[in-house]
C-alpha cells in the first residue's frame, strides 16, 4: 500500500501495516477527499464501512477514523485517521464520495461536536435535541445536567395548575453564559413539512410504535395516493450510550454490555468485542475454545433467522399455516442446545478473552446431530413452503427490489447485500478463528428483491448447520482459556474486529491508552447500514409493500441505538 | 396450493411432539449449568470482595452475617445480592476465588417489592454452620488470633533483644496486617 505515499508524498503523516488485512494511516486533513477518491477509484476500496471519533484529550486533538475495505476485489482494511485540533475542529465530509457516509458523520457531529464541511444535512441522528451542544462523548463531559452541581429536573407549575418537570436549562443560565449555545437547524418536523409540495400529498406516521417495526423508531411516509414519495426515519428513541458505558467499565465487564446491543446476535457481539481485545493483547485463543466459538456463533445465527423469518411472515398475514409458531418450536431447540453450553438463554455473556466461559457438556455432540437433523428437513420445507405459495411470491416477488450497485452504493450488508448478487462475507472476507478450515458457500441470490432476502436467509440456516456438524466432527480435545493476567491492561494501541453477524458485518472498535478501562469503543453495526438505507428503497413504492421491504431487511432498533 | 399448506399444518399437529408448557405446575428442565440464583456456601466464603469488585452493574454489596466461617472469613462479610440490577451474567462466579459462589437452577425471583429481591447471605446460602458450630468455630478462631498475638508479641521482644531502634518498627509492621 506504498501506492498511496507515491501518489500524494507528504500527505501521509503515520503509517502502520497491522496484518496484511489491516493498514492505519494517518492523514493530513486538507488532503482526505482527494486520497479517499484515489482509495475509491484507484484502488477498488467501495465499501466505506464507518467512522468513529475518538476524543485525544490529552493531545488536544480529535481523531476521526474512517473505514474503508472493498466488496471482495480485495480483503484489505483501511483505517485512515485524520487529527484536527479540539478548538474549532472541522474535517471536510465524504458524503460526496460516499453516499453511506451520511449517518456515521451526523453521529460524529452530534457526539463530539466534529463539524463536516460540506455535508448536506448535519442534524442530530440518536440525540434528543435538548442534548445537543454538549457533545456527550468528549472526554470532558460532565453528564447532563450538569453532575457537578447535582440538579436533575426544574419543576415548573403552570397556570392551570400541573407540575412540569422540564430538564431544559434556564434561560438565565444561557443569558449568563455558563451553557453552551447551542447549534440552530430545523427540527425533524420541520424538515418533514417541508417537502409537502401539493394538497395531495400527506404525511403518514409508522411508529415509533408500530407492529412492522422490531423496535421504537419513527418511520414518517410523504404519500400521495397510493404510493411513497418520500420516506423520513428518525432513530435514536432506545439510545442507551453503550459506548459511553463501555468506557467506563473495565474491559472484562464490558463484554456484558455487548450483549445488549442486540440480544439475537449476542454472541457475534461477544465475539467481535473479544476479537478486538485479543488483537491489543496479542493473543490467540486455543483451538477448542475457537470450534466453540463458531458453533456457537452458527447456532445463534440460526435462531436469529428463524425468529427474523418467523416474525416477518407473521407480519406479512401468513396466518394458514403459522410459520412463525413453527419456527418458534423449532428455534427452541436452538436455544435449549445453547442454553447446555452457555447457561443462559439469549444473553450469553460467554465469550473470554483468549477462549470462552465453559466446555461444552457431555454428550453435546450426541444431543445436537438429531437436533440439527430435524432442524434441516424442516429448513427444506419451509423453502418448499414458501416457494408453492402463490399469495407470498406476489406478495414479494420483484418488491424492494436492491440492484447490486444500489446495494453495494447504499453501505448493507449480510443477508440483503447478498441477496443482491454480491457474495460480500465476513466469514470469508476476513476470516476469523477456525473458518477458513470450514467448507461452507456464501449463499447469494440474484433477484435482490425481498423473496430473495428471505431465501437466503433460509438457505443459511441449511450453511449454518453443514458447518455445526464439520465443528462437531473436527473439535480437537485440548485447554479452552489462554492463561491472562489478572488485571487486563493492553498496551496503549488500537484495534478493529470484524465479524459476521447474523444481519451482516460487525466491526468493533477499540481504543487503548493502557489503562484497565478502554478508551473508547465504537460499534459498526450492520443494522445501522440497513436502517440509512431504508428511505431510498421505500420511495416509488406501495405503501400496502413497506410492511413487506421493511420487514425484510430483519432490522434492530436496539442495535442502531446502541 | 392451500391444500398443501394444509398438509404440513396436519403434519405438524400428528408428528410434533408436545410443545406447551405447564410451566407453573411443571417446570421446564433446566440444564446443568443453568445460571440462575446464586448459591454461596457460607462455609467456605472467605469475603474477599471480589464478585462486588467484578459485577458491571454494582448489584453485590458485602454484608454482615452470622453463620459463616470466622476462621476464613474474619470481617464475616457475605455477598448480598439485588436481582432488581442483576444481569445473570456469571462473571462473579468467575471471579470468585475460592468457587463458594454458584449458579443454580432456581430463576423465580418475583416479589412484591423492590426490597423482597434484594437477597442478603441468609436466603442465598445452601451451606451454612449451626449457631453451635459458629460459636466453637469463634471460640477457635480466638484461641487461633490470641496465639499468633502471643506470638508475635514474643517475636517482637525478642527482635527488639537482639536489635534496638528502627528496625524493631519495620518488623511489627507486616505482622500487624497479615492479622487484620
Amino acid at each position: 500500500m506504498s501506492a498511496i505515499q507515491s501518489a500524494f508524498p507528504g500527505a501521509v503523516l503515520e503509517s502502520r501495516v497491522e496484518s496484511d488485512r489491516r493498514l492505519w494511516i494517518t492523514v493530513d486533513p486538507k488532503r482526505l477527499v482527494e486520497i479517499t477518491q484515489f482509495l475509491r477509484d484507484k484502488k477498488d476500496f467501495d465499501h466505506y464501512s464507518g467512522a468513529a471519533g475518538v476524543d485525544r484529550i490529552n493531545e488536544n486533538l480529535f481523531e476521526v477514523v474512517e473505514i474503508l475495505t472493498s466488496h471482495g476485489a480485495h480483503q484489505v482494511v483501511v483505517l485512515m485517521k485524520v487529527k484536527v485540533p479540539r478548538d474549532k475542529p472541522s474535517v471536510r465530509s465524504l458524503t460526496g464520495l460516499y453516499w453511506n457516509a451520511n449517518w456515521y458523520e451526523r453521529e460524529i457531529w452530534e457526539m463530539f461536536g466534529i463539524n463536516f464541511e460540506g455535508h448536506p444535512e448535519l442534524y442530530p441522528l440518536l440525540l434528543p435535541d435538548e442534548l445537543v451542544g454538549y457533545w456527550p462523548w468528549r472526554k470532558d463531559f460532565k453528564g447532563y445536567p450538569d453532575t457537578t452541581t447535582g440538579e436533575r429536573a426544574i419543576e415548573q407549575v403552570g397556570p392551570d395548575g400541573y407540575t412540569e418537570f422540564k430538564i431544559m436549562p434556564h434561560t438565565e443560565l444561557i443569558k449568563a453564559g455558563v451553557l453552551p449555545e447551542r447549534p440552530k437547524y430545523p427540527t425533524f418536523r420541520e424538515r418533514e413539512e417541508a417537502e409537502i409540495k401539493s394538497d395531495s400529498e400527506m404525511i403518514m406516521h409508522m411508529g415509533p410504535q408500530h407492529a412492522i417495526v422490531p423496535g421504537p423508531f419513527l418511520l414518517d411516509l410523504l404519500i400521495e395516493g397510493e404510493r411513497v414519495k418520500k420516506a423520513f426515519l428518525d432513530v435514536g428513541y432506545i439510545h442507551k450510550g453503550i459506548e459511553k458505558i463501555m468506557e467506563n467499565r473495565t474491559y472484562l465487564q464490558g463484554i456484558v454490555y455487548t450483549d445488549r446491543m442486540c440480544y439475537l446476535a449476542s454472541i457475534t457481539n461477544n465475539e467481535a468485542y473479544c476479537g478486538a481485545v485479543e488483537r491489543l493483547l496479542g493473543i490467540t485463543p486455543p483451538e477448542r475454545a475457537q470450534y466453540i466459538r463458531v458453533i456457537l456463533a452458527e447456532l445463534s445465527r440460526i435462531q436469529s433467522h428463524l425468529l427474523g423469518t418467523g416474525e416477518f411472515l407473521t407480519l406479512l398475514g401468513a396466518a394458514t399455516y403459522s410459520p412463525f409458531q413453527y419456527m418458534i418450536i423449532d428455534r427452541e431447540d436452538i436455544v435449549y442446545l445453547m442454553e447446555s453450553i452457555t447457561g443462559a438463554r439469549i444473553t450469553h455473556t460467554f465469550v473470554r478473552f483468549g477462549g470462552v466461559r465453559n466446555d461444552l457438556p457431555d454428550g453435546f455432540a450426541d444431543k445436537a446431530r438429531p437436533i440439527l437433523k430435524r432442524m434441516r428437513e424442516r429448513t427444506e420445507e419451509y423453502m418448499d413452503l414458501l416457494h408453492s405459495d402463490p399469495i407470498y411470491t406476489r406478495r414479494m416477488r420483484g418488491i424492494g427490489v436492491l440492484s447490486p450497485g444500489d446495494a453495494r452504493r447504499l453501505g448493507v450488508s449480510g443477508p440483503p447485500l447478498r441477496a443482491s448478487d454480491t457474495p460480500y462475507d465476513m466469514r470469508r472476507e476476513d476470516p476469523i478463528l477456525v473458518y477458513p478450515d470450514l467448507d461452507f458457500k456464501v449463499v447469494t441470490r440474484k433477484a435482490g428483491d425481498a423473496e430473495a432476502r428471505v431465501e437466503v436467509r433460509l438457505e443459511e440456516i441449511l450453511e449454518s448447520i453443514h458447518i455445526i456438524e464439520q465443528c462437531l466432527d473436527q473439535i480437537p480435545d485440548g485447554p479452552i482459556q489462554e492463561k491472562l493476567p489478572k488485571k487486563i491492561k493492553p498496551e496503549p494501541g488500537e484495534a478493529y474486529y470484524r465479524v459476521e453477524d447474523p444481519r451482516g458485518e460487525m466491526g468493533i472498535y477499540v481504543v487503548s491508552d493502557g489503562s484497565e478501562k478502554p478508551y473508547r469503543v465504537k460499534v459498526r453495526g450492520p443494522v445501522y447500514a440497513y436502517m440509512q438505507a431504508l428511505p431510498p428503497l421505500l420511495e416509488g413504492a406501495y405503501v400496502a409493500d413497506v410492511v413487506a421491504i421493511a420487514g425484510s431487511m430483519d432490522a434492530c432498533t436496539s442495535e442502531v441505538d446502541r | 396450493m392451500v391444500l398443501k399448506s394444509l398438509k404440513y399444518t396436519l403434519k405438524t399437529a400428528l408428528t410434533t411432539t408436545e410443545v406447551t408448557r405447564l410451566y407453573p405446575e411443571v417446570m421446564m428442565e433446566l440444564p446443568a449449568n443453568e445460571r440462575g440464583i446464586h448459591e454461596l456456601d457460607a462455609t467456605t466464603c472467605i469475603g474477599c470482595g471480589s464478585c462486588a469488585r467484578i459485577c458491571p452493574n454494582s448489584c453485590i454489596e458485602m454484608v454482615p452475617y452470622k453463620y459463616g466461617n470466622p476462621l476464613k472469613n474474619r470481617k464475616m462479610q457475605f455477598p448480598q445480592i439485588d436481582y432488581g440490577r442483576c444481569t445473570f451474567c456469571g462473571l462473579c462466579v468467575d471471579e470468585c476465588p475460592v468457587s463458594c459462589l454458584k449458579m443454580g437452577k432456581k430463576t423465580e425471583i418475583a416479589g412484591w417489592e423492590r426490597k423482597d429481591i434484594v437477597y442478603g447471605p441468609d436466603r442465598i446460602a445452601v451451606k451454612k454452620f449451626s449457631e453451635k458450630e459458629v460459636a466453637e468455630l469463634e471460640a477457635e478462631a480466638k484461641r487461633q488470633a490470641e496465639e499468633k498475638k502471643k506470638a508475635a508479641a514474643a517475636a517482637a521482644k525478642e527482635k527488639a533483644a537482639k536489635a534496638k531502634g528502627k528496625e524493631n518498627k519495620a518488623k511489627a509492621k507486616p505482622d500487624e496486617g497479615g492479622e487484620a
